[in-house]
């Protein structure tokens, strides 16, 4: 039979709310004092005149105390009985306090060509101080995601993680999902926003290569203010119809960039001139899916060129 | 030559048809990779010798019979196509296994025509122009060797990427001028 035993109004609360507790010692646990005293401590503090004691009809005491404001997010509260002057530990029991989860928001998803899956991240919100799991879930749909079809398998993050990566055998391409992220813990759940997008207009661009040219062949002498370059889209992406964007700008101090767009996916040779003669340039480009909805890719390293 | 002058009337959003054309594309490439991989790694590179035994195989072939040029119709063009990649999506099922360094290319492969059937599906619905129930996808070729699935898989791709190619000048077409 237990000699002492603790029972708790709950063992999780929110962090500042009562705690109400019970420890009931056994009459065959103080069998030499008729009336032990009960002590109690939270953490290493021992809480003087906190418990009312009182003898149960069995002859066992019990002593009940109420914290009224718990403020650490995790103690211990510990029974003791003060016997022949010594404080006897009986029994303890652990006490959390924290927050229920908070929306997590600023949710955003891209998917990722080379390793064909989708890959959404979220901000947490405030620590809730409890353990608290985070799921990212999602359904099929279609249209303007009004309707719910086949519901896609929780992505559950690792450990603190606040990204999730939806494999490509869960996903339809080309079709409109649900998405959204979940939070939970003892004391509640709460849950982001939704998205409503298609994997393949979340893509993650690559930017193309830049590679320079000679000049053409049969020109004896080069223009002094032309280069020649040629670029090739990011080699995953070459079935997306794409527009780009080239930007370049003299290495001079101060010196801003000039812009020409739109420009198609790849060519052979491009020619670019205007520029100052017998300087070295800086060119850059990015891309983005034409036609259809989609994000910039970064610009690409810089190609270092220059004019004759 | 398809005449571009006139596209059918049936109303087809833009973006669905923008959206076929990139997955057209996305299937061709995956297959293409596919068939490269089967020249490379079995020196099976010439789908043409094997015609033979993709007949005693039973390896179906689909056809795009009502998008030709001459006599596009429309709804049917869309149904066929449907088929098609169902058809597809069930024979790249069948050769499971066929490598474990091939199994990956043809699992997305798989995907990524099931994926592009779903959008000529949902579009069919939504013109109202889909049969009651998805087609069969029919009796699926048996491969009793790992040469045959490696031969099959030559030949499905091979078919695959002349589907695929045929459907990507419909697409264009439906574009308009």
């Amino acid at each position: 039979e237990n000699c002492g035993h603790i029972s708790i109004s709950a063992p999780i609360v929110r962090l500042g709310d009562p705690v109400t507790a019970s420890c009931t010692v056994s009459q065959s646990c103080s069998y030499l004092e008729p009336e032990p005293r009960i002590l109690w401590k939270l953490g290493a503090e021992l809480l003087q005149h906190k418990g009312r004691q009182q003898t149960q009809p069995d002859g066992s005491q019990e002593s009940i105390i109420t914290l009224p404001s718990l403020n650490s997010t995790h103690t211990f509260l510990l029974c003791y009985l003060n016997w022949s002057n010594s404080l006897q530990l009986l029994d303890q029991v652990e006490l959390w306090a924290g927050h229920p989860p908070a929306m997590p928001y600023n949710l955003s998803c891209l998917m990722n060509l080379m390793s064909n899956s989708l890959i959404c991240q979220w901000e947490p919100g405030p620590d809730t101080h409890l353990p608290t799991n985070f799921t990212l879930k999602s359904f099929k749909s279609r249209g303007d995601c009004q309707t719910k079809e086949d519901p896609i398998k929780d992505c559950v993050p690792a450990d603190g993680q606040s990204y999730c990566s939806i494999p490509r055998k869960h996903l339809i391409l080309y079709q409109n999902m649900v998405i959204w992220v979940q939070a939970e813990n003892a004391l509640g759940t709460s849950q982001s926003p939704q998205l409503c997008l298609d994997p393949m207009d979340v893509v993650k661009l690559e930017p193309p290569t830049l590679l320079a040219v000679d000049p053409h062949p049969e020109v004896a002498l080069p223009q002094p203010d032309c280069l020649w370059l040629r670029w090739e889209p990011w080699k995953p992406s070459l079935y997306m119809d794409q527009k780009c964007e080239l930007r370049y700008r003299p290495q001079l101090q101060g010196a801003s960039w000039a812009q020409v767009g739109p420009l198609p996916s790849r060519t052979v040779r491009y020619e670019l001139c205007e520029l100052r003669p017998a300087t070295a340039y800086a060119l850059q480009m990015r891309c983005i899916r034409a036609l259809l909805p989609g994000q910039w890719s970064s610009w690409s390293p810089s190609l270092e060129l220059q004019t004759t | 030559p398809l005449d571009p002058a006139s596209p059918p009337s049936l109303p087809l959003p833009r973006s669905f048809v923008l959206k076929c054309l990139e997955q057209a594309r996305r299937a061709q490439a995956e297959a293409v990779a596919m068939q490269e991989k089967l020249c490379a790694m079995h020196k099976l590179c010439h789908p043409e010798e094997l015609a033979l035994l993709g007949h005693s195989l039973g390896i179906p072939w689909a056809h795009l019979r009502s998008c030709s040029s001459q006599d596009l119709q429309l709804a049917s063009c869309l149904r066929q196509l449907q088929a098609g990649l169902l058809l597809y999506q069930g024979l790249l099922q069948a050769l499971a296994g066929v490598s474990p360094e091939l199994s990956p290319t043809v699992d997305t492969l798989q995907l990524d025509v099931a994926d592009f059937a779903t959008t000529v599906w949902q579009q069919m619905e939504e013109l109202g122009v889909a049969p009651a129930t998805q087609p069969m996808q029919g009796i699926m070729p048996t491969f009793t060797s790992a040469f045959q699935r490696q031969a099959g898989g030559v030949l499905v791709a091979s078919h695959l990427q002349s589907f695929l190619e045929l459907a990507y000048r419909t697409l264009r077409y439906l574009t308009g001028p």
